[in-house]
């Protein structure tokens, strides 16, 4: 309006016209003002919010439960890369030196990234250890152990750990090699199926904080109609009617964030007097992993994150019949 | 500051709220509008606000044509424009203080200069001392003075009222128009629809008469 820039000055300053400097800080006095505003909104219906964030933290305690399952059971990537070893059994007649000189052979290999002699003694006390065997096999008359070569691929993909086995068994001295496929396979796709379900089961749960955090969101805006009218009539754009809703949505999540944390950790808890007992019971130390600092705050954020974006949802949809044409 | 170049408003494909509207409005001019109820006014006033858009013809507004305005443009272009409405939209949430502070909070003016300019608003419409009551707490013509005060506060220079007198007895009337007169006496365009003919013929202001949609009289004020 070029013509009542004119007025303006005949009549003094008449619009605010706010500095590029003095437009942020009112932008962050009222980015302040809402996401406190929207806190005290919260807090005047404490069991109404309350259990909104219950509905959040149980949508979200189901998958991050799953996932701390499989870390704790050792089926995430990084765990079964690790395993994925060869053993190349040498021939009964080496003795120690050449079997040095074999596996300084095998180490050579361009497919090889690590190996580690066992030698034949080293074998047998490692098999009298893991069995408890000492007595029946102190009274064999020699070591029926040959000495091996543990063997880390540098590429372990099954073809290429399979064709390394190959190329491995032709060196001289060495017997056969081993590699425990079978159980390896079906480890990385049982791996594979839990991490798969834990994806589809945190999709369609953060679908359902959408829902839940959307729904609550569509009820405010309703109980807010004349505001909002009142608003846009004297000049609010959209961000500034949102904002007030983007807030109440991410807190909505945090709070959801942080008692699904609270019940990740009472059922850790709970279940950790079993879950030790039968580890034990197999002569195992097994316990279940705690969701920890990090993980708290990656689901913190993720919470935060679904209420805010099921609250942006929520409110464009309803501001577009709110707006008048 | 305002002119309507025939400018036709149809809804629903068949019924014409608003037909070959053609007139001027002047900048620092008093302007009534008036008719019966449905004759129209409402829908002009909702017209230059930009809540509805025009199915025929041009408005243009400070020399602006406001059908060209992006959506994104239209709050801003709100902001220069002061309204008071009928039933005068005041929030019921909060204070007086807050409802006039709305226009300079949703500008992000600085809390400071906004309470100066809040108070100056009310104190123009005599209402300073309730400024912590709540809407509830006032009576129907105090409200609308908030309404007013709220339309003011923003400075703008154009200001429309759509019955700003409805419900008030005539000497509350009187007393909402006066200050009608005393804005536009410091410059500010005042367009006022409103049903009232004996008030409005005492005021003596430029009168624009709708009758079914069409501008049937535009006396000049005597």
């Amino acid at each position: 309006m070029s013509s009542q820039g004119q007025e303006r000055s005949r009549r003094g300053a008449r619009t605010h016209r706010a500095s590029a400097g003095g437009r942020w800080r009112s932008w962050g006095r009222h980015h302040r003002a809402m996401s406190l505003d929207s806190a005290q909104r919260l807090l005047r219906y404490p069991l109404s919010s309350l259990l909104t964030m219950l509905a959040i933290a149980i949508a979200l305690v189901l998958p991050a439960g799953l996932w701390l399952a499989l870390d704790g059971a050792r089926l995430l990537d990084a765990e079964l890369d690790e395993s994925a070893t060869l053993t190349a059994y040498l021939a009964d007649r080496v003795d120690d030196g050449e079997a040095g000189r074999i596996e300084e052979a095998l180490s050579a290999h361009e497919g090889v990234a690590e190996t580690r002699l066992i030698t034949a003694a080293e074998g047998m006390a490692e098999f009298q250890q893991s069995l408890g065997l000492e007595d029946a096999l102190a009274r064999l008359p020699g070591n029926p152990l040959p000495a091996s070569v543990v063997v880390t691929p540098a590429d372990t993909s099954p073809e290429s750990v399979r064709r390394l086995a190959g190329e491995l068994e032709a060196v001289s001295g060495v017997e056969e090699v081993r590699l425990d496929f079978a159980w390896l396979e079906r480890l990385r796709h049982l791996a594979e199926l839990g991490q798969r379900v834990t994806l589809a089961l945190a999709v369609l749960f953060g679908m359902g904080v959408l829902l839940v955090v959307g729904n609550t969101i569509r009820l405010a805006v309703e109980n807010r109609r004349q505001e909002i009218e009142v608003v846009t009539l004297i000049g609010a754009t959209h961000p500034f009617v949102r904002r007030p809703f983007l807030y109440s949505g991410a807190w909505y999540g945090l709070g959801g964030g942080i008692l699904a944390c609270g019940l990740l950790t009472l059922g850790g808890d709970w279940l950790s007097g079993p879950v030790s007992a039968l580890a034990a019971s197999y002569g195992a130390s097994f316990a279940l992993p705690a969701l920890g600092f990090g993980g708290s705050a990656i689901l913190l954020a993720c919470s935060t994150l679904l209420g805010w974006l099921g609250a942006w949802i929520a409110v464009s949809r309803h501001l577009a019949q709110i707006r008048p044409r | 500051m305002i002119a309507f170049e025939h400018v036709g408003k149809r809804y629903g494909g068949r019924f014409d709220a608003l037909a070959h509207l053609n007139f001027r409005v002047e900048r620092g001019e008093m302007v009534f509008l008036t008719g019966h109820s449905g004759a129209g006014k409402s829908s002009l006033l909702r017209l230059i606000i930009r809540l509805e858009r025009p199915s025929r013809g041009r408005i243009l507004v400070a020399g602006h044509d406001i059908d060209r305005l992006h959506h994104t443009q239209v709050p801003f272009y709100r902001r220069q424009i002061g309204v008071v409405f009928q039933d005068h939209q005041l929030l019921f949430d909060r204070s007086i203080y807050h409802n006039v502070a709305l226009p300079l909070e949703i500008q992000g003016m600085e809390p400071r200069e906004a309470s100066r300019r809040v108070r100056a608003a009310l104190d123009k419409v005599g209402l300073l001392h309730r400024e912590r009551a709540l809407p509830i707490e006032l009576s129907g013509g105090e409200q609308q003075r908030v309404g007013i005060a709220r339309a003011v506060v923003n400075k703008p220079a154009l200001l429309l009222a759509d019955e700003p007198t409805g419900n008030l007895d005539p000497q509350l009337s009187a007393d909402i128009m006066s200050l009608f007169e005393d804005f536009n006496r410091i410059g500010t365009t005042v367009m006022v629809a409103s049903h009232d003919l004996a008030l409005i013929a005492r005021l003596r202001h430029r009168t624009l008469r709708l009758h079914e949609g069409r501008l049937v009289a535009d006396e000049e004020a005597v």
